[in-house]
């Protein structure tokens, strides 16, 4: 199957100006995105993924590598390029003077579209998006989630292939952040290319298929949010909670596919039980293991639970602990 | 170029919608002077009568710089450091020249009409006051304020891709106002001569070359500046112009 997008060995560095030195805000990013795929790129402040999608869009002019957009370079031929994708950016650039219906009746002029479809799409996308009561509003006067989905109507106004999101539910509050994974998982369920870019761990794995996480202009891993969550070392949480006469954290530590054994505080120690956490990896015959353990220590297990890693656990595992501007 | 239409038509409506803003912010500034240096002080006879026409087009001069600033220097500045709406126009199919020129041609448009219109606003509040020699040459008016919007709109276009907007008054202190009083706008060129050499500065302002372009057509029977000295001069600061106003904005917009 041949790509949609493809970006190969892309590099980005910002020259320095007198006081601030260069920087390299991707260093050497590939990837390639499917027709009807739903994709992520996942990663701290200042990893490089606004960079990747400004290179995709023509706003940032890569200093290496390529990218090509359904068949055509981005580089060499950007106005086709441009007419193929969409852009949701993270500033809401919405066009201040005009209403919001002629807000999207102007774009689909700028993308050549005649009057008649220009309008009937503008109608359409209106009513899709919810906001057909709020079409001669200004856009400053609407709310941020109804603004973020008049940019998501606008994007879709020429009919692009690919829409790119840069941080799409920043500042929203629960309710519109919701409506909009239910509109872009919508939008994907009609067969549009959606690549987002995020830093909300529930949003990637809900939404994404398959997500590549940056970190300091470098893709450290990319597939789908199950296969990242199962390829975590230690990742699966065995919390066990028992009565035991004698010490039996060591005895755990042993076990074959354990890689580390905590002792939970716990505020209920009045009851004698003990509570331990196992960081293990989901293998054959573990669960069996640790019990036969519990059972040679002497121990008395009232309580097993599994928790499966969470996708933020694979991030920070990832991308590390310290604070990012 | 149905991209630089489009967004030419939509510049068109939103400046025609705020007409009566920009109208104020433009017109404002020569009908006020027109009422006190063109009325009041030649009644009380403390302003020579030949002031009058001589302040004519210097003021349509003046008036064309501030539709420049107010039309193409401030809402580009504010967009390029704020609200980022430029970003749509360059994400349409459409060249970065492209995106640059439509914002020169409407900032044009805008400073010709204002110039067109503060030169009747003028004569009809001077109109009571005797002695007003003031005669458009329309043939030579409309080709000289269109160059001259273009050189207006291209000087928004540079110092409003440079400028960040908390600057803006500085911009009016230590730019805008020595222009204008340099500008030649309340005395023609050719009587600079009084001062030497010293005038060959003043062509170092671009506003002078507008200013004398006015009176060429406006009062053609005071003294100007020859047509060559003016019409190069006004294609010299429009290009130069034109191309720094096009670097910054590139530099501005494509990272």
């Amino acid at each position: 199957m041949s790509a949609l997008l493809r970006v190969e060995d892309l590099v980005k560095v910002y020259p320095g100006r007198r006081k601030t030195p260069p920087v390299e805000a991707v260093r050497g990013i590939s990837f390639a995105v499917e027709p009807g795929e739903f994709f992520g790129l996942l990663g701290p402040n200042g990893a490089g993924k606004s960079t990747t999608l400004g290179c995709i869009t023509t706003l940032v002019r890569p200093t290496g590598g390529r990218i090509v957009v359904d068949g055509l370079d981005v580089a060499r031929q950007p106005a086709e390029a441009k007419r193929k994708i969409a852009v949701v950016p993270q500033t809401r650039n919405l066009d201040r003077d005009l209403t919001v219906r002629e807000g999207l009746t102007f774009h689909g002029a700028y993308f050549g579209l005649p009057r008649a479809e220009r309008e009937a799409r503008a109608d359409r996308l209106l009513a899709q998006m919810q906001l057909t009561d709020r079409a001669a509003a200004k856009p400053l006067a609407l709310s941020g989630g109804l603004q973020q989905r008049l940019l998501i109507a606008r994007a879709l106004m020429h009919d692009p292939k690919v829409l790119l999101l840069d941080e799409p539910t920043i500042g929203l509050d629960p309710q519109a952040r919701r409506l909009l994974w239910d509109t872009l998982q919508g939008l994907h369920r009609q067969g549009l290319t959606v690549i987002m870019t995020t830093h909300y761990m529930e949003e990637a794995d809900r939404l994404c298929q398959r997500l590549a996480i940056i970190d300091h202009g470098r893709i450290l891993t990319l597939d789908t949010p199950a296969a990242l969550k199962a390829a975590l070392p230690g990742g699966q949480i065995l919390d066990l909670l028992l009565h035991a006469s004698a010490p039996l954290a060591p005895r755990l530590a042993a076990v074959a596919g354990v890689s580390r054994v905590e002792k939970v505080a716990s505020n209920g120690d009045a009851d004698g039980l003990e509570r331990l956490r196992l960081f293990v990896d989901p293998a054959e015959g573990l669960l069996d293991r640790v019990l036969r353990a519990v059972r040679e220590g002497g121990a008395d297990l009232r309580h097993v639970s599994l928790t499966p890693p969470s996708l933020e656990d694979v991030y920070i595992h990832l991308t590390g602990k310290e604070l990012r501007d | 170029m149905t991209a630089f239409l489009a967004i030419l038509r939509r510049d068109l409506l939103v400046s025609a919608r705020n007409s009566p803003v920009l109208l104020m912010a433009t017109l404002t500034q020569p009908v006020l002077v027109v009422l006190v240096f063109g009325n009041i002080l030649p009644r009380l006879n403390l302003v020579a009568d030949e002031f009058r026409a001589v302040m004519v087009p210097g003021l349509m001069s003046i008036t064309m710089l501030m539709a420049g600033v107010q039309g193409v220097l401030m809402p580009l500045a504010a967009d390029l450091s704020g609200s980022r709406e430029v970003d749509e126009r360059l994400l349409a199919p459409i060249s970065l020249g492209g995106v640059v020129m439509e914002k020169v041609v409407a900032g044009a448009i805008h400073a010709s009409l204002a110039g067109l219109l503060a030169l009747p606003a003028m004569i009809a509040l001077m109109h009571r006051v005797g002695g007003l020699d003031v005669s458009p040459r329309w043939g030579v008016l409309l080709p000289m304020v269109v160059l001259s919007g273009l050189l207006c709109a291209a000087f928004g276009l540079t110092i409003g891709s440079n400028i960040q907007p908390r600057f803006s008054g500085l911009l009016f202190a230590v730019i805008l106002g020595p222009m204008m009083l340099f500008g030649c706008a309340y005395y023609p060129w050719a009587s600079l001569e009084v001062l030497g050499p010293v005038r060959f500065v003043f062509l170092l302002n671009p506003l002078v070359f507008i200013s004398e372009a006015m009176r060429l057509a406006v009062t053609p029977d005071i003294p100007h500046m020859p047509i060559g000295l003016l019409l190069g001069g006004l294609a010299f600061f429009g290009a130069v112009f034109g191309a720094l106003g096009a670097r910054s904005f590139a530099r501005r917009t494509i990272l």
